[in-house]
């Protein structure tokens, strides 16, 4: 009930930006929301054990599709979104399928190369990228025949596409499907033991999540309406990552939590040297002191006031 | 290409290798201890480079003497690290990953306000050039190569020759067997933590007065130095010190016919191939 509660008044929060704040909060929560379905789409990876350091290799692939095809085939938006989290998706299987027999480190270092590779060729690709120039006058996302001319409208698309996103990977989650990634996180030569297809069931995280970083790649693109190769380096996809850790990987809120809270902490230093050291702050405090992440703070909190600190029980996590 | 610019190539390869190789050694031995990636080498590197900037250009100490205190210093700094991060988190691989990630963005980052936004320059240590098999090569690049030859053997000989080595390679081949003989495996993780620290600085204090130093400066040797420990399989020392000089010859020459982008961008496809069908490595045994 409350947790109900909580979701119905963050949604109408959501809803509200554009009504009561400027064009500032508009673009600062557009962005806070795209972080939101990159976080949670990294996460059915994650529960798997599969540490990506490369989702925003995705997300550049579903940005660049997006608006090379929306600006020079004149596309519509929902298809140029389609195709372009398809080829994230694609792409993803590529690299996935053949590197499910790698665990830990090496899967994760796969990851690292990719996301290089694929900056590097967006920034080499001159002709079709326009390179670290960067691609821009990218159209405003044209939806079922009407262009979304005003900044509100373009945010209300984000909300909507966060919230059927966050919807699907939740449903995924909770169903049979969710409960074998857990398995395989948790141990997956038992889970092969059982009878578990774990290479099957590994590459389908790992694609559902590549898809849906295009989605917000694709989403980004229209908003931001310029590309720039850098802008999906290493450095963006730890940030997801981090997201994740901090957040909490324990329950789907977690990574959703991450999202929202540095997002919206780091603002006042966007742009400048401090983000990152506050980031990176962030996550080696969170990782040393509250391994749990921060959806495991309000259980501890209650804990320590009822003196029972050490073995307070993660906490049902609202909003 | 003439013959003439290939031999420079080919010299300046093997002295960028000799760079790569000290990278890759203390890489692929905290690999084979304790399993884990220390992204934070780069930062280390650039660590490196700026003690150079700080005690000898700018507080006018010995080149050797500069370069020393580097290397102690950040081996210091390692074996800290190792009893600050890697050991609270108790060899949890990925929040170890996680946490070597977030203090290389945090090195980087307080770089900037730290050390200034404007690029430094170090003035050169050797001046002149030097004939080598026809062509003139600046004498600053040749002196990499004994000097990291020097400290390659060093490592050889430490790890081969003293009882801490020992405990190294006892912990790298089973480390419950390691702890039942009396090894102490969270001091010999520490030593191993300073060990490629200290190579790391060095590879900085070396590169320092012929690169631009900036904050970022670590993360194109860092990447390389992955590659190589890749190709030489991780863990394996041999195949560092091999895949170091293949790749620094490589990146010379593809680079010098290609450009440097598209040279990078070949060896990252190349190693997404290695790994994905031999991940041992090429030199590297099945398991």
């Amino acid at each position: 009930m409350i947790r109900r509660v909580v979701l119905a008044v963050a949604l109408l929060g959501a809803l509200l930006v554009p009504q009561v704040g400027n064009d500032y909060y508009v673009h600062l929560f557009a962005l806070v929301f795209i972080n939101v379905i990159l976080a949670a789409s990294l996460r059915p990876s994650l529960t798997c054990g599969q540490l990506n350091i490369g989702h925003s290799g995705f997300m550049c692939i579903g940005a660049y599709t997006s608006a090379l095809l929306a600006k020079h085939y004149a596309l519509p938006f929902e298809l140029t979104l389609v195709i372009g989290a398809l080829l994230a998706a694609l792409v993803g299987t590529a690299i996935g399928y053949p590197s499910l027999r790698l665990r830990g480190v090496y899967f994760a270092m796969v990851t690292v190369a990719f996301v290089e590779v694929i900056r590097l060729i967006a920034a080499i690709w001159v002709p079709l990228t326009r390179g670290n120039s960067g691609l821009s006058s990218i159209p405003k996302p044209n939806l079922l025949g009407t262009t979304l001319t005003t900044r509100a409208g373009q945010y209300y698309l984000i909300v909507a596409l966060t919230v059927v996103t966050l919807l699907i990977l939740w449903k995924l989650e909770q169903s049979r499907l969710g409960l074998i990634w857990k398995g395989i996180g948790m141990a997956d030569h038992l889970a092969q033991s059982l009878g578990v297809n774990i290479a099957a069931y590994k590459l389908l995280a790992f694609m559902i999540g590549c898809f849906f970083a295009g989605v917000a790649g694709a989403l980004y693109a229209h908003f931001i309406r310029f590309l720039f190769p850098p802008e999906f380096g290493f450095l963006v996809a730890t940030n997801i990552l981090v997201y994740n850790f901090v957040g909490g990987r324990g329950h789907f809120i977690g990574p959703i939590v991450g999202a929202i809270f540095l997002s919206l902490l780091s603002e006042p230093f966007r742009g400048s040297a401090y983000e990152t050291i506050f980031f990176s702050i962030a996550m080696l405090l969170t990782i040393l002191f509250l391994p749990g992440g921060i959806i495991t703070l309000p259980g501890k909190l209650a804990g320590f006031r009822w003196g029972r600190a050490a073995s307070a029980p993660t906490p049902s996590p609202a909003g | 290409m003439t013959a003439a610019l290939l031999v420079q190539s080919a010299v300046i390869g093997v002295s960028i290798g000799s760079i790569y190789i000290l990278m890759a050694l203390g890489l692929t031995l905290m690999f084979g201890m304790m399993h884990i990636i220390n992204f934070a080498h780069g930062a280390v590197y650039m660590l490196g480079a700026f003690v150079i900037y700080y005690v000898f250009f700018q507080g006018g100490a010995p080149y050797f003497a500069a370069f020393l205190l580097a290397m102690v210093l950040l081996g210091a700094f390692g074996y800290l690290i190792e009893r600050s991060i890697y050991r609270p988190i108790k060899g949890g691989i990925e929040p170890t990953l996680v946490a070597l990630i977030a203090l290389t963005t945090f090195l980087q980052a307080a770089g900037y306000p730290v050390f200034g936004q404007l690029d430094k320059h170090v003035p050169p240590v050797f001046e002149g050039t030097k004939n080598v098999l026809g062509v003139m090569i600046s004498v600053e690049r040749l002196m990499i190569i004994p000097v990291a030859a020097a400290l390659v053997i060093g490592l050889y000989l430490f790890i081969n020759k003293t009882r801490l080595g020992g405990a190294m390679r006892a912990i790298e081949q089973d480390k419950e067997a390691a702890a039942l003989q009396g090894v102490n495996v969270d001091m010999v993780n520490g030593l191993a933590f300073g060990v490629g620290f200290a190579l790391a600085a060095a590879a900085g204090a070396l590169m320092a007065p012929i690169f631009k130093l900036d904050p970022m400066m670590g993360e194109q040797p860092l990447l390389k130095a992955f590659i190589i420990i890749i190709l030489g399989g991780l863990g394996s020392i041999p195949g560092a010190i091999l895949g170091g000089l293949m790749l620094g010859l490589i990146d010379s020459i593809v680079a010098t016919a290609l450009g440097a982008e598209p040279a990078f961008l070949l060896s990252f496809v190349f190693i997404i191939l290695v790994l994905l069908f031999r991940p041992t490595g090429l030199f590297g045994q099945a398991t």
